[in-house]
């Protein structure tokens, strides 16, 4: 058996053996992911500390195993807290990169779930469905997007409390073979942790994301945008800082889901209008280029709604 | 056909002809071309370089070693008209039919590497020849073989002919019922899989009473073999009635079946005179609860294809023991290559047949080997000139058929048959059995656990080609058996080397 | 008792070798999924040659990545099952196989019984069998 998590613990060192941490860092390819973290994600400042204070810690702690100072596998369960479009998920996912990197999971895949994945609707239903899904996690991170769902105290029948039960198992006894991010928003995951302190208990990590700020939004829009070959003219990206403050404080907001969003409707306009005048020869930067018009068509200006709420007098 | 009347007188005016004419130019259509008289090949229509060939065609490639003084080209041409439409001389009657789509083309001739001036070998040639699918009676390897190696291995213009592959177009392959049971089908029904099965042949050949010989398999299944074979030899004879024979084999067979809690079986072989006394033999296996019957290569195509119809009717696994194969597949440059009469047995509905060791007693060369195996149990068979197989082949949804290893093997090899084998072919080993120092049952138990502890290894990730004999070692420390065996056993080898190899390595590659 | 090589019912990939370890095990079904396969865990208390359709411990189980929670379902089935047979298969949905491409036992009753062989004599010399299993004797579920 040759399983990365195995083969350091097998010989232990001798109490004056040299270790050294940045060469175990540089071997581990960790920086690797971290450097990618960063490329990829905008700001999450306290995020990312906390990834790599989370990733130093898993490193001291192979060493020390060497030296047969612990044994156990750490607990590595987490927590994320955050509204939509924080960036929870890419970071679960490079999580599990930095944990597989280190060893502390075989495969290093994500899979994510809801509720709906887990839980059944009949009697015997829900420990089929959760089993399925930890088993096909294990060797990585079973990543459960708004784990609250699961307790629904108001319903004392509901099936979410056998699958909570389960999980709970498997957190304590297969702790070599998986490990689970709950996810959801912080108000309601710190009522849900009030509920069931045995899940509580089992959570190592807890990483708040906040909200971007609006610069921080332009800059992913932009990020985004030039990874399918657009871009904004000076106007249009005036024009988006703009709708980003509006589209703030209405309800709804995303953060980057509702970036993501607005560029995608942006994309529709600008064809549209291109279609529109048809008969003028487009050249390449016509067809790169979001202007002004595109952005400010939405009715988060007009009538300070949202493209996707029903048209008034529907 | 009608080929036959006047090929030899043919083949002498045949030479006249080319002192006469050797240039390449094609006659023109009509007048001409049918004039009474005696015109080369070449210029009656079978020879077309640009000939596109069709999906439906039937693709042979000839191994030609042209007399003195025969150009390749023309050559080839006479091939291809002697193995379809032509005879000697111009008939008006050709001109009744569609007769430019019955002559078959050649459409390519090659240099074969190695050969020709400046090398140890006269010069050969491969020689392509399209047939056209309607030459053909659907669901008859005799119609198709009569054909294609018909006539034409005996012409005075070729100094030898060997018959090296061929392409079978879907459309003709699936008027075949191929494989009466399939590789996938016998392994459900045995409850096998991920291993090699394992068997062996009773030995002594010859001369066992039916009681003596019933003892041989017993031990042997009990000892952990799935299954015993008789020998192609083993008929009828005044030493063991065939139904002496069946009634003492399947008694050991159910009782080896019970004692191990295994479906195991025994191939009976019920080879006879005619087809009518091969049935009756094979319903009497049948009625005895035999899953597996045996046949030779030698009753003939007609009485496979007869034989494997059975089968499939009967639920039973039709095994082809190779008697004779070797007549004319050996030699490099006559006849034709048993890869070949793989092709055509899998057509005509065999469940197993004899296809090489590499290892072992008989000839075989490991790639070559190889390209038999391919050809027997691929879906789609790609070009793999190194080894043999000259054209792509896709095997409609015919079944697999699982190709045999047997002669002169034994447990130490079993890293080596392995690697070169795969899992889908059943390992006889026969004398590795039967001749083990503490008696048949420990033979057998040898061999199960040789393959065993080496698929275990192999699937563990472990380098058995190299690692192989120091897993044995490990095993034979606790299997008292597979130590003896392995003692007895360890310097037999046969290192010869083989006649028959691909053209296309640079060196000939030894049997190990 | 059953009197040939180890005692015991010798069907699948490795019913001579001494019994798997849970290691083992997990290299085997890793050669498995590396090959794209699902597995299975079944049991039995009628291990007769020809009984095809062992229990299913759940469905096959597709898409997994990591071999433990296979060994998990096979814990599980020897904690339900201790004394039935339990083998682990594999499927390739491969096309030209389609069907069953490992079997191997990884638990088995304390005591195996074996099978008898039933003779019947009919006309001439000729004779029908069955192999009977002894534990078939009891009920299901009641036979180890």
């Amino acid at each position: 058996m040759n399983d990365t998590n195995n083969s350091d613990s097998t010989t232990v060192l001798a109490d004056d053996a040299p270790v050294n941490l940045e060469a175990e860092f540089e071997a581990s390819n960790v920086k690797e992911v971290l450097d990618k973290l960063d490329r990829e994600l905008i700001g999450l400042k306290p995020v990312k500390t906390r990834i790599r204070e989370i990733a130093a810690l898993l490193l001291v702690d192979r060493l020390r195993k060497q030296f047969a100072l612990t044994s156990e596998t750490p607990t590595l369960h987490m927590n994320f807290t955050g509204n939509p479009g924080t960036g929870k998920t890419t970071v679960a996912l490079r999580m599990a990169e930095i944990l597989h990197r280190l060893g502390y999971v075989r495969e290093g895949h994500l899979v994510s779930v809801t509720r709906d994945d887990l839980v059944g609707q009949y009697i015997g239903h829900t420990a089929p469905k959760t089993k399925e899904v930890i088993k096909k996690a294990m060797g990585g991170v079973l990543f459960i997007d708004e784990a609250y769902y699961l307790y629904k105290p108001e319903n004392e029948r509901d099936y979410g409390a056998e699958s909570i039960e389960i999980l709970l198992q498997v957190m304590e006894n297969n702790r070599d073979d998986l490990v689970v991010i709950l996810a959801g928003y912080k108000d309601r995951m710190d009522k849900f942790f009030h509920s069931n302190p045995g899940m509580r208990s089992r959570i190592a990590h807890h990483i708040d994301f906040p909200d971007y700020s609006a610069d921080e939004l332009l800059h992913i829009a932009k990020l985004m945008l030039a990874t399918q070959n657009y871009r904004f003219s000076p106007d249009a990206e005036k024009a988006f800082f703009e709708y980003i403050t509006l589209r703030m404080k209405l309800a709804h907001f995303a953060n980057a889901r509702s970036v993501r969003n607005a560029l995608d409707r942006a994309r529709l306009r600008q064809a549209n209008r291109l279609f529109a005048n048809a008969s003028k020869a487009l050249s390449k930067t016509d067809l790169m280029t979001i202007e002004a018009e595109d952005i400010l068509a939405s009715r988060v200006f007009i009538e300070g709604k949202l493209d996707s709420e029903p048209e008034s007098g529907q | 056909m009608g080929i036959a009347p006047g090929l030899l007188v043919g083949t002498v005016r045949f030479f006249q002809l080319l002192e006469i004419t050797m240039a390449s130019e094609t006659m023109k259509e009509g007048k001409e071309r049918y004039k009474s008289g005696v015109i080369p090949y070449k210029k009656m229509g079978y020879w077309e370089p640009d000939y596109k060939i069709k999906e439906t065609d039937v693709l042979a490639m000839f191994r030609m070693t042209p007399q003195a003084g025969v150009d390749p080209e023309e050559c080839a041409a006479a091939v291809a008209g002697e193995s379809s439409t032509a005879t000697w001389t111009v008939v008006w009657t050709d001109r009744l039919t569609a007769c430019e789509m019955y002559r078959a083309k050649a459409y390519r001739v090659d240099l074969v590497p190695n050969t020709g001036p400046g090398t140890k070998t006269e010069a050969q040639y491969f020689a392509y020849i399209a047939y056209d699918i309607d030459l053909f009676e659907g669901n008859s390897i005799a119609n198709l073989t009569a054909s294609i190696i018909g006539n034409v291995f005996g012409m005075k213009a070729v100094k030898a002919l060997r018959l090296e592959d061929m392409r079978i177009p879907v459309a003709y392959l699936k008027t075949f019922q191929g494989p009466a049971t399939g590789v996938v089908v016998e392994r459900e029904r045995m409850d096998k899989f991920g291993r090699p099965l394992l068997g062996a042949t009773t030995k002594p050949k010859l001369g066992l009473s039916g009681r003596n010989y019933g003892r041989v398999v017993y031990e042997a299944l009990k000892g952990g073999l799935d299954f015993m074979k008789d020998d192609e030899n083993i008929n009828s004879q005044s030493f063991m009635h065939w139904r002496d024979r069946f009634l003492y084999c399947m008694d050991a067979v159910n009782k080896a079946s019970a004692a191990t809690g295994e479906v195991k079986g025994h191939y009976m072989n019920v080879t006879a005179g005619t087809v009518e006394e091969m049935i009756e033999r094979a319903e009497f296996a049948k009625s005895l609860g035999s899953i597996i019957i045996m046949i030779d290569l030698v009753i003939g195509y007609s009485a496979i294809q007869s034989m494997a119809i059975w089968a499939r009717k009967n639920d039973m696994i039709l095994h082809l023991h190779r008697a004779g194969n070797s007549t004319y597949s050996r030699q490099k440059n006559h006849g034709m290559s048993f890869r070949v009469i793989c092709k055509w047995m899998r057509m005509a509905g065999v469940d197993h047949i004899h296809a090489g060791t590499v290892v072992g007693k008989l000839e075989g060369d490991p790639l070559m080997i190889r390209g038999y195996y391919d050809t027997l149990l691929d879906t789609h068979t790609p070009v793999q000139l190194e080894k043999g197989i000259f054209f792509e082949q896709d095997w409609a949804s015919l079944n697999k058929c699982m190709p045999v290893a047997s002669g002169g093997i034994h447990a130490g090899q079993m890293h080596q048959l392995l690697t070169y084998l795969g899992d889908d072919v059943v390992l006889q080993f026969g004398g590795g059995t039967i001749g083990h120092p503490d008696g048949i049952q420990a033979g057998a138990i040898a061999n199960r656990t040789a393959l065993e502890v080496m698929i275990m290894a192999r699937n563990e990730g472990r380098d058995i080609w190299n690692e192989g004999p120091q897993i044995l070692a490990d095993a034979a420390k606790w299997c008292g058996p597979l130590k003896a065996g392995l003692e007895t056993w360890k310097d037999v080898s046969f290192n010869y080397e083989s006649t028959d190899s691909p053209d296309f390595v640079p060196t000939t590659t030894a049997s190990v | 008792m059953m009197t040939n090589q180890g005692n015991r019912v010798t069907q699948g990939q490795f019913s001579f070798l001494p019994d798997l370890t849970d290691a083992q095990i997990t290299a085997q079904i890793k050669y498995a999924l590396g090959r794209g396969w699902a597995l299975s865990v079944e049991y039995t208390d009628d291990p007769h040659p020809r009984n095809t359709y062992w229990e299913m411990f759940g469905n096959p189980m597709f898409d997994l990545k990591d071999p433990a929670g296979i060994l998990m379902e096979v814990n599980n089935c020897r904690k339900t099952y201790p004394n039935h047979y339990i083998r682990v298969i594999a499927f390739s949905a491969v096309r030209g196989v389609e069907s069953v491409t490992m079997s191997y036992i990884v638990n088995r009753p304390k005591k195996e019984p074996g099978f008898g062989l039933v003779r019947q004599e009919i006309g001439g010399r000729m004779i029908r069998y069955s192999i009977h299993s002894y534990a078939t004797d009891k009920p299901e579920g009641e036979r180890y």
